[in-house]
C-alpha cells in the first residue's frame, strides 16, 4: 500500500513540476524538491515486503523495490537541491519523479506486460523534457531536436518491442506453449526460446544504448544537463533491464541455446570494452559519464547469457549500486562545469585542490565505482561475468573493474595537478562568510541575521554544491557496499 | 465471425488512412479519433464499463493533443495518396489474418487447445488442422493491429518531424497494443491502465515534438506547405502543447 501512495505522490509532484516549469521555474523547482523529499520519506517508511492485488494482478513490494526507491529518491532530493543551485530550466526532478513512480510499480507488479507498458510510458518524460529544454537553450544546435526524436523512438520502441515479445511468449504458439503448458524442448521450441531471448535483449540494447545502438544516447547526453542523465539512462535502464530479466528468467529459464548465449555475450562485451575504451580516451567529462553508464548496462546484460537463474540477484545489486554511483558522478560533473565553466580535462587542472570537498566526494565515487573485494558491487560484477563466462570470468571481471580506475583515475590526477588559471578564476570551493558578518551575526537583530542567510548561501554556492556531491558520494559508497538486497 | 467487429476493423482502417493521407488537419485528427475509438471498441465481449471508459478517454485525449499540435505546424499529407495508403492498410490486415492463422496452426500442431487465445472458434481442447480454422475476434484484432502498423511505420520512421510523425507514433503504439491482445488474449485491468497510459504518453510526446518541430521549421521546409498566417514562433518556446 505504501508503494501505491509513494507512486501517486511521485507522479503528482512530477507532473506538477513539468507543467509548472515552463512558466514559473522557481515554483517548479520548489515543488519538485518538496516532492522528492516527500517521496524519500515514504520510501524510508515503506516495509521491506508488502503485497496487494490491484486490477487482478499481484503487486509485491520487495527489498529491491525499497532499496531502489530509497536510493533513487534520496539521490533525487540532492539533485533537486543542485538543480536549484545551478538554475536554468527545471528538467531533472519532474521526469525523475515520474520515472521513479513507474519503475517502483513496474518492479513490484507480477505481470510483465503491465510492467513493460508502464516503463515505456514512464521513461519517455526522462528523455523528452530535458531533450526539448536542451534544444530550446541552444538555438544554434538544431540537431538536438532530431536527437530527442530518436531518443523518444528508442524509449517507446524498446518498450513496444518488449511488449511484443512478452505477448508472443504468452501466446498459444509462443515458446511457453500457452498458459500452463510446459516449455517445448523440441528443436523448434528451442529456436523459439532463443529468438524470444534475443529480441528481448535487442529491446534492452535499444533502451540502454548499447553499442552499436549508442549514437542517439551519446548525442542526447551531449545536449542535456548531466543531472538529467541518471534518470534517463542509469535508473530508467536499470528498471527496464530488471523487468526484462525477471521475465526471461521466469519465462525462459536457462533453456536458451548456446549460440544465443554467445551472441549476447558478444554484444555485451563489445559495449563493455568499447564503452570503457571510449570513456578512457575522451577528455570530455560528460562523455566519460555517458560511456561509463553504457558500460554498466552492458555488464548487466551478461545476466541474460547466464546459465544460473540466481544471477538475477547479482544483477539487482549491480544495477541499483551502479546507478547510485553514476548519479553521484553526474552531480560531480554538473558542479564542476557550473563552478569552473570547463568540461574538458585540459581545463580542469587542480580542481580537487581548489575544492577539497569536491575532491573527497570524487574519491568516494572512485572507490564505489571500482569496488573492493568484499563490497556488494564488486561481488555482483564478478558474479555476472563469471556466470556468463565460466572459467575466464574472474579475470575478465578484474579487467572490467580496472577500467573505471583508469577513466576516473585520469580525472583524479587532473584534480591533483597544479591549479590552472581557468580553475583559479572559478568560484572558490572553500566556505567563506561575507554579508553575514557585515549584517551583524552577533550584534545585529534576528531579522538582520535571517536576511543575511540568502546572501551567505549565494556566496557559498560552490562549497554547498560540493557538499551535495559529497552526500551523493557517501550514498554511492553505502549502496556499493550493501547492495540492494538482491 | 462477428459482423460488428468486421465493421469496426474497417472503420479503424478507414480512419487511419484518412489520418495519414489528408492535408486537412481537422480531417486528419478526426480520422485518428475514429481509428483510436474503433480500437477501443474492438473487443468481444466488450470490457467492463470502467475499462471501456478509460480506453475511450485515452483515445479522445490523444486525438485532441495531436490536433492541438497541428495548429502551428505545416501540413504534411501522405506523398503516396489515400488510394495507396488504403491498399497498404488492406494488405496489412490480410497479413494480420495470415499471421493469426499461422499462429493457430502452429499452436494446434503443438497440441495446444485452440480458441483461447488465437484463432478458431472456442471448443473442446484438442488439436485442429488448418482447414478447420475460422476467423475470431482475436484474429480481427490482429488484423487491425497489423493494418495500423504498416500505416504508421512509414511516417514514424521516414517522415519529417511534425504532425505526420506524431500520427505515425500513435498508430504504431496502438498497433502493438492491439497485436498484444490479438496474439496473447485479453489484458487484465491493471494492464489496461498501463496500456492507456502508454497510448496517452505516445500522443503527448508526439504532440510536443510536433509543436517543437513546427517552431523550428517555420518557413524553411521546402516540401511542406507553409503554416497558417497566425502561426508564430511561440511554439518554439513551448515544452508542451497548449
Amino acid at each position: 500500500m505504501t508503494l501505491l501512495v509513494l507512486a501517486a505522490v511521485a507522479l503528482g509532484f512530477g507532473l506538477a513540476t513539468i507543467f509548472i516549469g515552463e512558466r514559473r521555474r522557481s515554483l517548479a523547482l520548489a515543488v519538485g524538491l518538496a516532492g522528492s523529499l516527500a517521496v524519500l520519506a515514504l520510501a524510508l517508511v515503506m516495509p521491506d515486503t508488502d503485497s496487494l492485488i490491484v486490477g487482478g494482478v499481484g503487486m509485491v513490494s520487495t527489498p529491491v523495490v525499497r532499496a531502489m526507491a530509497v536510493a533513487w529518491s534520496a539521490s533525487l532530493a540532492v539533485l533537486g537541491l543542485l538543480e536549484v543551485a545551478v538554475g536554468g530550466r527545471p528538467t531533472v526532478v519532474g521526469p525523475s519523479l515520474i520515472g521513479l513512480a513507474v519503475a517502483g510499480l513496474a518492479l513490484a507488479t507480477r505481470d510483465p506486460a503491465s510492467s513493460m507498458a508502464a516503463l515505456a510510458a514512464g521513461g519517455v518524460a526522462g528523455v523528452v523534457v530535458p531533450g526539448l529544454a536542451g534544444w530550446l537553450d541552444a538555438p544554434n544546435m538544431p540537431s538536438r531536436l532530431p536527437t530527442t526524436n530518436r531518443g523518444t523512438l528508442a524509449i517507446l520502441g524498446s518498450g513496444l518491442l518488449g511488449l511484443a515479445v512478452i505477448a508472443w511468449g504468452a501466446s498459444a504458439a509462443g515458446p511457453l506453449g500457452g498458459a500452463g503448458a510446459p516449455v517445448s524442448v523440441d528443436p523448434a521450441g528451442q529456436l523459439s526460446l532463443g529468438l524470444a531471448l534475443l529480441v528481448m535483449v535487442a529491446a534492452v540494447a535499444i533502451r540502454t544504448g548499447l553499442i552499436p545502438l549508442h549514437v542517439w544516447a551519446a548525442r542526447f547526453m551531449e545536449g542535456v544537463s548531466p543531472l538529467a542523465v541518471p534518470a534517463a539512462f542509469a535508473w530508467g535502464s536499470a528498471a527496464f533491464v530488471l523487468v526484462a530479466l525477471d521475465w526471461s528468467q521466469v519465462a525462459l529459464g536457462p533453456d536458451a541455446a548456446e549460440a544465443e548465449r554467445w551472441l549476447i555475450i558478444l554484444l555485451a562485451m563489445a559495449s563493455v570494452v568499447l564503452g570503457g575504451l571510449a570513456a578512457m580516451v575522451h577528455d570530455d567529462i560528460e562523455h566519460v559519464l555517458g560511456y561509463s553508464i553504457l558500460q554498466d548496462a552492458a555488464v548487466a546484460v551478461l545476466a541474460f547469457a547466464s546459465l544460473d537463474p540466481g544471477v538475477v540477484a547479482a544483477a539487482r545489486n549491480w544495477l541499483v549500486a551502479s546507478a547510485t554511483v553514476k548519479t553521484a558522478l553526474a552531480a560531480w560533473a554538473t558542479v564542476v562545469r557550473n563552478t569552473y565553466g570547463g568540461h574538458r580535462l585540459d581545463d580542469l587542472g587542480g580542481w580537487a585542490r581548489h575544492s577539497p570537498a569536491l575532491g573527497i566526494a570524487f574519491a568516494g565515487i572512485l572507490v564505489a565505482a571500482i569496488g573492493l573485494p568484499n563490497m556488494a558491487l564488486f561481488q555482483a560484477r564478478t558474479d555476472l561475468v563469471t556466470s556468463a563466462m565460466p572459467g575466464i570470468g574472474p579475470a575478465v571481471a578484474l579487467i572490467i573493474a580496472a577500467m573505471p580506475a583508469i577513466y576516473l583515475g585520469r580525472i583524479a590526477i587532473a584534480g591533483l595537478a597544479p591549479i590552472s588559471p581557468a580553475i583559479a578564476a572559478g568560484l572558490s570551493g572553500r566556505p567563506r562568510w561575507t554579508g553575514g558578518r557585515a549584517a551583524g551575526w552577533s550584534e545585529g537583530s534576528l531579522t538582520q541575521a535571517i536576511r543575511a542567510i540568502p546572501i551567505e548561501l549565494r556566496a557559498n554556492r560552490a562549497p554547498l554544491m560540493a557538499i551535495g556531491v559529497l552526500a551523493l558520494s557517501v550514498m554511492a559508497l553505502l549502496t556499493a557496499t550493501g547492495g540492494a538486497g538482491g | 465471425m462477428n459482423l460488428a467487429l468486421v465493421a469496426i476493423v474497417l472503420a479503424i482502417g478507414a480512419g487511419a488512412v484518412l489520418a495519414v493521407s489528408t492535408r486537412d488537419g481537422a480531417a486528419s485528427a478526426t480520422g485518428l479519433a475514429v481509428a483510436l475509438l474503433g480500437a477501443a471498441l474492438l473487443s468481444d465481449p466488450l470490457p467492463s464499463p470502467a475499462v471501456l471508459g478509460a480506453r475511450v478517454v485515452a483515445a479522445l485525449l490523444v486525438a485532441t493533443m495531436i490536433r492541438s499540435a497541428m495548429r502551428t505546424g505545416p501540413r504534411q499529407p501522405s506523398p503516396l495518396g489515400w488510394p495507396s495508403e488504403a491498399l497498404l492498410a488492406t494488405a496489412g490486415a490480410v497479413a494480420g489474418l495470415g499471421l493469426s492463422v499461422g499462429l493457430a496452426v502452429a499452436a494446434a500442431a503443438g497440441g495446444v487447445p485452440v480458441g483461447v487465445p488465437g484463432i478458431g472458434e472456442p471448443g473442446p481442447a484438442g488439436p485442429i488442422d488448418a482447414g478447420s480454422v475460422a476467423v475470431t475476434s482475436l484474429a480481427l484484432i490482429t488484423a487491425a493491429g497489423t493494418s495500423l502498423l504498416v500505416l504508421g511505420a512509414a511516417p514514424l520512421v521516414h517522415g519529417r518531424p511534425g504532425s505526420r510523425r506524431a500520427i505515425g507514433l500513435v498508430l504504431v503504439t496502438q498497433a502493438v497494443l492491439l497485436l498484444r491482445i490479438g496474439v496473447a488474449g485479453p489484458a487484465g485491468e491493471l494492464e489496461e491502465i498501463a496500456r492507456e497510459a502508454l497510448l496517452v504518453v505516445a500522443g503527448a510526446t508526439g504532440a510536443a515534438l510536433a509543436s517543437a518541430a513546427a517552431g523550428s521549421m517555420l518557413g524553411d521546409e521546402a516540401g511542406d506547405e507553409p503554416p497558417k498566417p497566425d502561426a508564430s514562433g511561440e511554439a518554439r518556446r513551448s515544452l508542451l502543447p497548449r
